[in-house]
């Protein structure tokens, strides 16, 4: 019984490790880099369903000029 | 459209991956190491694929984009499924092969669930947000059991020189992947980038090659030379 609960904590452990590790290496992320295998080269990112355009980001008056993620 | 440079990097790493597959058969390692050779050969079966989908719709088509995220997906599996068989290598004289099975299937179950929980407020598209999401969260989990599988080869003072190239090359394919990722979200838009990434993707074929056509598997390294252990 305690080996199960020792590998579900370091299951736990490496999932937590791991998901940090992505935070803070993809913490400038635009969404467009992936990491894929072989050597096939990565296509371009499709478009968002229909064609009207992107809007801005949202900007929080309150608090300065700063954009806000939401 | 491609340049000629990036059509031969793709040939070089689907030659590689088949290379992989020769030597561990000519070397009489492909059983013993069947979940790294399945890797491969599913890596260089997609290769063709997707070769085929790139020439028939072109680079910028839908097909070849779903193609190559979803097939991205399967290849990332697989590369799990050998990571985790290494595990059981290393693991083999402790009796924890049912262990590292129960951990292998709750990592990858915590890691569909987080995410799912990542995608899931996405309007659009969410089976292909998920897979995707899920394959680049799954080659984080990989480098980081690929580093405390290294730990676990000090700790146990594993001797097997051809298992310790293949989990150290393993380690070393997953951090240059997660650096070059890195790099491309700090520097965006450099097109340097799209020259070095596909050359990532050889390296590991290259280093497993290596490992089965030069390293015998009877080889032993000293444990000394692992790590210096204080007594």
């Amino acid at each position: 019984m305690s080996r199960r609960l020792t590998v579900i904590l370091l299951v736990l452990l490496v999932l937590v490790g791991a998901m940090s590790l992505k935070t803070a290496v993809a913490a400038h992320d635009g969404g467009s880099f992936t990491m894929a295998v072989g050597g096939a080269p990565q296509p371009p990112p499709l478009p968002d369903v229909g064609g009207a355009p992107q809007p801005p980001p949202i900007m929080d008056y309150s608090a300065g000029a700063s954009v806000v993620n939401r | 459209m491609l340049s000629p440079y990036q059509y031969a990097v793709w040939l070089v790493c689907t030659i590689l991956e088949i290379g992989v597959v020769v030597c561990a058969v000519k070397k009489n390692a492909f059983r013993r190491y069947v979940f790294l050779n399945i890797a491969m050969i599913a890596s260089a079966a997609i290769s063709i694929a997707r070769y085929q989908i790139l020439h028939h719709y072109g680079f910028t088509s839908k097909e070849y984009h779903y193609f190559y995220y979803y097939s991205d997906f399967l290849l990332v599996i697989t590369l799990y499924l050998a990571l985790t068989s290494l595990y059981s290598h290393v693991f083999a004289e402790l009796k924890a092969e049912q262990y590292v099975r129960l951990g292998t299937v709750l990592l990858l179950c915590g890691t569909a669930l987080f995410s799912y929980a990542v995608v899931q407020q996405s309007s659009s598209r969410l089976l292909t947000r998920f897979v995707v999401e899920l394959s680049q969260n799954l080659y984080f989990v990989g480098l980081v059991l690929t580093y405390v599988l290294w730990g676990a080869v000090l700790k146990l003072r594993e001797t097997r020189t051809r298992l310790i190239q293949l989990i150290l090359s393993t380690g070393v394919y997953f951090s240059l992947f997660a650096a070059n990722f890195a790099l491309q979200n700090l520097y965006y838009g450099r097109t340097f980038f799209e020259y070095l990434t596909p050359l990532f993707g050889c390296f590991l074929p290259l280093s497993w090659m290596y490992a089965f056509w030069r390293i015998p598997e009877e080889t032993r390294i000293a444990p000394a030379r692992l790590a210096v252990v204080p007594r």
